[in-house]
């Protein structure tokens, strides 16, 4: 908000630090200062006042009140005197005020002269951004600076009636406001009326009906305070934002309506040479209690860390016009009641810490038994991951938590969490997966790299039966692995990290992956109890083409909570065997489409104990193969704990496997010995 | 039969002369095959002493030969396989890790060298812990200020806060979360994603991280919290960095600061990251809000405490140098490989 310099010190007797020097010091003790700006001979000084202030700092009075407090500079409020003349008001005016008012205060003055502001008003109006009119207006504008209370006065004899009524608005009921422009209303915003129509939107803007002009003689004066939700939504809901409308959705006092009225009323008695009738209507019906509170000096002490003499506290808290009684170390202050933000002692420490300076509390290091942390296990293990997947060869990226209405489609639209209003469709939904980010990244970086490895840890979010869940997962993209390579990197990964053993599924479910060439990754000893931990793949053509991908591109995403719920805390050493391993190869030729998994199964179930290893070294279909048929060669490694075991016990046990490699019909070994 | 001293010399003069590897090769193989086996035929014939004598004195050349012969075949071996050590080495198949996870992992290892203990929350939280457990007061003008990402729900109006959804926006509904299962003290910091919903620029983005710092107990102030963040400051900046507090106002604490560092770009002189004022904000903070730590049903006439949050993609870009925050959400490898 802008505030005038010459304004400001017009407060103050002695001279005020120059307008840099002042701008530090509020920034210091108060709020922000977000430019000093030099107009004509005064400088505007732009204070990001923070809504818990505005209710006294969006006025010049509130910020004086301030620089008096950390300068130690003495400041002045304006004396208002009102010779009122006359008969009274109650002769003139009646009031019906209905709901959302806390306060309405009126004056009425007669025999105005309506013509150009003073200088001083029109320079300072000008240099807080607001356009001088005439000398009634800028009077209520100028009064409005100084106090933070909006005023408004109307031209009486344009009014229908002598009735004011503070209602809110008939739905649809129309009004056109001083800048020309057209309203239609809405029956939850507030006006205020004549017996005939709106004569104003109540704290947002008055109406162009009763508008003050050269012709103007006799004027009611209105000082209001309005609820604070009533004028913001009103305010929204007419995108209509002003001075007064911003003062009053933040919240001020109504007892501050009464002191600006009188002051407005004599400034215009001296300035336009209006003649103040005799008394104030005032609807106050409940008028506001003063709050004390109580604390002591070592409350100050504790949240501090610092000693701030009882003199100080004092000081400060008189300067910024609290009232304070202090027995020994104990203070009691009462809040004026302009200080709508202050309830707490919390409170009452702040203005002592900030007015004293943040700066002259020194660092004290806490002085406190040493309490052992937990150990912050979920960060470390987090860690550990992305270190593997790093040497590994993978970047790690981090994506939007967000997908847009295209890469939904790949997912199951009940299952999708949709957000209000995002600022952009890109951010639709909430990801249900990293996937479509991965490989969104991948379609970019193949503009300048070719193999591309990259993997995300990261939160993703969906809705199930009537739930919505956010999982953590673990997911990368490769067009440097094929399938086999990946399928290593993650089985390692899983070795080090997950205690249960894995299963790869053929799986043709997910529409990012391509449909034959998927696994579904799962856990658990029996079939009925397995679970599913994740999915590897290779990316669906369809995506590639979308997305213009080239080469084959290798996904996988995992869920990182249950590899976290069963994650190996330590490993145990598996002893090295030292008697010599005898090895024998054995090759069998099987259907095309017999899943690796099932021939090594059976052969490690016939090995038993003795068969430490069964290594496929070559599979090969073709030549010197029969039509629709591969053969897979093992190499198999027998060795014992106790002993060397001899060849009769090898052969034996090879043979033992060959018989029923070939029970299975359709499979048939060649072995050598 | 020569004098074994002269064979010597011989030797050496033949070896010295030749030019060629194999030539050397030949002579040290003649003076053994032949030379010095003639020698060793006639000492058969010489007595006692001398025999010995010489015998050793053959012997010692012997190995001498030998020896030679072998540092030969050691040369030949070393000039077979010449390379140019000028030409490029080959990239090793290393991945990066994501520079706001470095910049997160230093920033909990400085703090647990304070006793502070990482601790994570949801980002989708929920109305309750966002604001209301936050004194954020209903229907008060910050609570719009944030541009809350709100979930889409069936009747949201009429669900309880602790049901109605929305992207956090900030990391201290954590702090509630936090403390309301465990008993104080509490020292703990946490790192995560936080959402605002405005409109993507170089220095905005609709997800961002920040990290969040609670230390709750009894009797802790204002010039704990400057000596706790100190620390931090000098050990992430590596660097004499100087910092101030400014009054603020955020509904979770009371008092309230933003806390500048000086610009350690310019050295306080005033340059564009400072916009001139050798100053650069990064914090906000403020000691706990008794209302928060009622929330989270910590007696708050016992106990108090200071909390803080600082925006990890600011300080990475500090760090860096880096001028688009959208670069760290982009993917962009020519970026991320710089890591």
């Amino acid at each position: 908000m802008k505030f005038s310099y010459n304004f400001l010190q017009s407060f103050f007797k002695k001279k005020l630090p120059p307008p840099k020097e002042l701008a530090n010091l509020l920034m210091l003790h108060f709020f922000e200062v977000d430019g000093v700006e030099k107009v004509g001979s005064d400088f505007t000084l732009d204070i990001d006042v923070l809504p818990s202030r505005a209710g006294d700092c969006f006025s010049h009075i509130g910020i004086a009140r301030e620089i008096a407090a950390f300068t130690g500079m003495d400041y002045k409020e304006p004396e208002v005197k009102i010779k009122e003349k006359g008969e009274s008001i109650e002769e003139r005016v009646s009031m019906d005020v209905r709901g959302a008012c806390s306060r309405y205060t009126l004056r009425v003055i007669d025999d105005v002269e309506v013509a150009s502001s003073p200088t001083y008003i029109q320079k300072r109006l000008k240099t807080c951004g607001i356009k001088p009119i005439n000398n009634v207006v800028d009077i209520a504008n100028y009064v409005m600076l100084e106090t933070g209370q909006p005023l408004h006065a109307f031209d009486a004899e344009k009014l229908g009636g002598e009735k004011i009524i503070v209602r809110y608005a008939k739905k649809r009921e129309k009004i056109v406001t001083l800048d020309e422009k057209r309203y239609e209303l809405q029956d939850s915003i507030l006006v205020i009326a004549d017996e005939l129509s709106p004569i104003g939107i109540a704290g947002i803007k008055g109406g162009i009906v009763p508008e003050v002009d050269k012709e103007t003689k006799k004027i009611f004066l209105e000082a209001a305070n309005f609820d604070p939700l009533t004028i913001r939504r009103g305010s929204r809901n007419l995108k209509l934002r002003t001075d007064a409308s911003l003062r009053f959705e933040h919240g001020i006092s109504a007892e501050l309506t009464q002191i600006a009225i009188n002051r407005a009323a004599s400034m215009i008695a001296d300035i336009a040479g209006g003649r103040v009738v005799k008394g104030l209507k005032d609807y106050y019906p409940e008028k506001e209690e003063e709050k004390t509170v109580s604390f002591d000096v070592g409350d100050v002490r504790k949240v501090l860390g610092t000693d701030v003499s009882l003199k100080e506290i004092e000081r400060i808290l008189r300067a910024l016009g609290f009232r304070v009684q202090r027995n020994q170390e104990n203070f009691s202050v009462t809040v004026p009641y302009f200080r709508t933000d202050v309830s707490i002692k919390e409170d009452i420490i702040e203005e002592i810490g900030r007015i004293y300076g943040y700066k002259n509390i020194d660092p004290c290091a806490p002085k406190k038994e040493i309490v052992p942390t937990e150990k912050d296990e979920n960060f470390d293990i987090e860690n550990s991951y992305k270190d593997l997947w790093k040497s590994f060869g993978f970047s790690e990226t981090y994506n939007y938590s967000f997908i847009n209405e295209e890469l939904s489609i790949h997912f199951d639209r009940k299952k999708l969490i949709e957000l209000e209003k995002p600022v952009s469709l890109e951010f639709k939904y909430l990801r249900p997966s990293l996937l479509p980010g991965l490989i969104r990244n991948l379609a970019e970086n193949q503009k300048n790299y070719e193999k591309i490895r990259i993997f995300e840890m990261g939160s993703v979010f969906y809705s199930e039966g009537g739930e919505k869940y956010q999982k953590k997962r673990i997911a990368f993209v490769s067009s440097a692995d094929d399938f086999y390579s990946a399928k290593g990197k993650i089985n390692l990964f899983l070795d080090k990290f997950f205690t249960e053993q894995i299963f790869y599924v053929e799986s043709d479910e997910n529409t990012i992956f391509s449909k034959k060439r998927l696994a579904k990754i799962v856990f658990g000893s029996s079939n009925s109890r397995q679970e599913e931990l994740g999915a590897l793949g290779e990316i669906s053509s369809k995506i590639k083409e979308e997305m213009r991908i080239k080469g084959s591109v290798v996904i996988a995403e995992l869920d990182l909570e249950k590899i976290k719920k069963f994650r190996r805390k330590t490993k145990t050493y598996e002893q090295i065997f030292r008697f010599p391993p005898s090895t024998r190869d054995v090759a069998v030729l099987v259907p095309k489409k017999t899943p690796y998994a099932e021939v090594e199964g059976k052969i490690k179930k016939e090995g038993g104990k003795m068969l430490r290893r069964a290594f496929l070294f070559d599979v090969y279909e073709g030549k010197e193969i029969p039509e629709g048929m591969k053969n897979l060669a093992f190499r198999l490694l027998f060795q014992a704990k106790n002993k060397t075991i001899s060849s009769f016990e090898v052969n034996k046990l090879q043979e033992k496997i060959i018989k029923s490699l070939d029970g299975v019909s359709g499979w048939k070994t060649r072995s050598n010995k | 039969m020569k004098d074994i001293s002269q064979l010597k010399e011989e030797f050496l003069k033949e070896l010295k002369k030749a030019k060629k590897a194999e030539e050397r090769r030949k002579i040290c193989k003649k003076y053994i095959e032949e030379e010095l086996s003639s020698v060793f035929c006639s000492i058969k014939n010489l007595a006692g002493e001398k025999r010995t004598k010489i015998g050793k004195e053959a012997n010692e050349l012997r190995r001498f030969i030998l020896e030679q012969q072998k540092k030969e075949k050691e040369k030949r071996k070393e000039g077979e396989g010449w390379i140019d050590v000028t030409l490029p080495g080959n990239d090793p198949e290393m991945g990066t890790i994501h520079p706001l996870t470095q910049l997160q992992r230093r920033c909990v290892d400085i703090f647990s060298r304070m006793g502070f203990l990482a601790v994570e929350g949801p980002e989708m939280e929920n109305e309750w812990y966002n604001f209301d457990a936050l004194n954020f007061k209903e229907d008060h003008p910050v609570r719009e200020m944030q541009d809350t990402l709100f979930v889409k729900q069936k009747n949201r109006e009429s669900l309880p806060a602790k049901d109605k959804l929305l992207m956090r926006t900030q990391t201290s509904p954590v702090q509630v979360r936090y403390m309301e299962k465990r008993k104080p003290p509490f020292r703990i910091i946490v790192p995560g994603r936080v959402f605002r919903n405005e409109a993507t620029d170089s220095s905005h983005e609709i997800n961002f991280y920040q990290l969040e710092g609670l230390m709750v107990g009894e009797n802790i102030s204002v010039a704990n919290f400057k000596a706790i963040i100190n620390f931090f400051f000098q050990e992430l900046f590596y660097d004499d960095i100087d910092f101030r507090l400014r009054p603020s106002f955020f509904p979770f604490t009371e008092p309230s600061f933003e806390v500048d560092i000086s610009c350690s770009i310019c050295a306080k002189k005033g340059c564009s990251v400072c916009k001139n004022t050798g100053w650069i904000e990064v914090m906000g903070a403020g000691m706990v809000h008794p209302n928060v730590l009622e929330s989270a049903k910590v007696d708050s006439a016992k106990f108090n405490g200071f909390a803080f949050g600082v925006g990890l993609d600011r300080f990475a870009m500090i760090e860096h140098k880096i001028d688009d925050i959208r670069l760290f959400y982009g993917g962009d490898l020519r970026f991320l490989k710089q890591f």
